[in-house]
């Protein structure tokens, strides 16, 4: 019933060698997205260290700058953002991970934490607030880079499997 | 496998719970901190109020000796670190220190440059704008409150001293509240929120780390060691007590233990029938 593919001496097949091909491009593609992961987390303890300084290296915004960009956000309201965005952040990867979606990367998470520290820098107020940001960030991204090296793991293994068992076979032929 | 799973379960949730409640905590903290200064600016307004409105008959007496009188009076307490009346050049006329009686304050000091900031000095400001926060040359943190004293009709209108309607300010009060106590207080409310995060902390990872391994790891645990270990030992086993999904995978598992027990007494006896 099953055509048998004929294929020269010594050679593997060409449909087993298209997917071993295809298997070892989606593990180059997991550990990278793994890697992924961990440069957000440093961005993110990077702007961190900077916010810690009170973004000493950045020059003072001129009263023309800030007439432009108007009155900043009272701390109040950024505080509250902060917390509905944590919390938020949290339930959807939590949803995510029972649901077993495919995680972020974490770069939007750092982006917006990045917002929180200026935002709280112009509004004068960031050296109170540093720690409810840093904490917060922690929490959301560590999470989401906890489940996005666990899913890349279990995914990793089974192509790993994969690929082993591929190469188990063309061994025994 | 057991490992994987207790991490996996664990370790997301004590990342979750920690870190919000630890950002919470910090929030709270500054919310609190803000309002009790907001607390202690009102209070320090009320008081420079109400020393404005003691010293007002002395001042449209003209009564000086009076007026020094209640200035040193008022920076005899205990929390007040400073108090001065200045006139609209800025040349401190009334302060319970001697030595910075006569002198021009510093229009660029903090306090100051909030109304003197832009050519026009502004005439209003509200009581957060009134407010400073600085550490004097003791060493102390202060909350200083510039109040201004502004004309009446009764003032232009006395016959004992010199200022027109024209004038809408005619000298400010300057006065400086100890901040200690709210540090103080700051510091208690600290080291509570820290130890009630600490206990909130515990209790919630805890619990659930508690409750994961009571109702999910050590039955897994249990089931694990009945099947992985020999045939012969796990027949004879009765398998522990479990509950919810996992007594539905054991009750699985003791019926086809069963069976196999009843095919090898089956096959035991087919044999001693057939020898």
């Amino acid at each position: 019933m099953s055509q048998v593919q004929s294929k020269p001496e010594g050679q593997p097949f060409p449909g087993r060698e298209n997917l071993r091909l295809r298997i070892e491009a989606r593990i180059r593609k997991l550990e990278r997205a793994s890697g992924n992961g961990l440069w957000s987390m440093v961005c993110f303890l990077l702007v961190s260290f900077a916010a810690y300084k009170g973004f000493s290296f950045l020059p003072e915004l001129s009263v023309e700058m800030r007439r432009l960009l108007g009155a900043p956000p009272p701390a109040e309201m950024i505080s509250l953002a902060l917390v509905v965005y944590a919390f938020s952040g949290i339930v959807r990867t939590l949803a995510r991970m029972s649901r077993n979606i495919k995680p972020y990367l974490g770069l939007m998470h750092a982006a917006f934490f990045t917002a929180f520290y200026l935002f709280y820098h112009l509004s004068g107020a960031l050296q109170d607030n540093f720690w409810a940001v840093f904490f917060a960030g922690i929490s959301v991204m560590g999470l989401e880079n906890y489940y996005l090296w666990t899913h890349s793991n279990a995914a990793l293994h089974k192509e790993r499997e994969l690929l082993e068992s591929m190469q188990e076979k063309s061994t025994d032929e | 496998m057991l490992s994987s799973i207790n991490s996996r379960a664990i370790v997301p949730v004590a990342c979750a719970v920690t870190g919000f409640v630890i950002a919470c905590c910090v929030l709270l903290f500054t919310f609190v901190k803000a309002d009790l200064i907001r607390g202690e600016v009102q209070h320090a307004a009320d008081l420079a109020d109400t020393v404005i409105k003691s010293t007002r008959y002395a001042m449209l007496h003209d009564d000086r000796a009076t007026l020094s009188n209640i200035i040193s009076s008022i920076g005899e307490q205990k929390q007040v670190e400073h108090v001065r009346i200045f006139n609209k050049k800025g040349l401190i006329m009334f302060s319970p220190d001697q030595a910075e009686l006569n002198n021009f304050i510093d229009k660029s000091a903090a306090g100051c440059n909030e109304c003197h900031a832009e050519e026009k000095p502004k005439n209003r400001l509200g009581t957060m704008a009134q407010a400073r926060q600085y550490t004097n040359k003791k060493g102390k943190d202060v909350l200083a409150i510039t109040a201004p004293i502004y004309n009446e009709t009764e003032c232009s209108n006395a016959t004992c001293h010199f200022h027109t309607s024209e004038q809408s300010l005619l000298g400010t009060l300057d006065i400086g509240v100890s901040q200690d106590p709210l540090k103080q207080t700051l510091g208690q409310l600290q080291n509570r929120m820290i130890v009630f995060s600490g206990m909130i902390l515990i209790l919630t990872v805890g619990a659930v780390c508690a409750l994961l391994y009571r109702q999910v790891f050590l039955p897994i645990k249990q089931l694990a060691d009945f099947t992985e270990a020999p045939v012969n030992d796990r027949l004879s086993d009765e398998l522990p007590e479990v509950s919810g999904d996992i007594a539905r995978l054991a009750k699985s598992f003791q019926e086809m233990t069963d069976r196999v027990h009843e095919l090898e007494a089956k096959a035991s006896s087919g044999q001693k029938d057939a020898s």
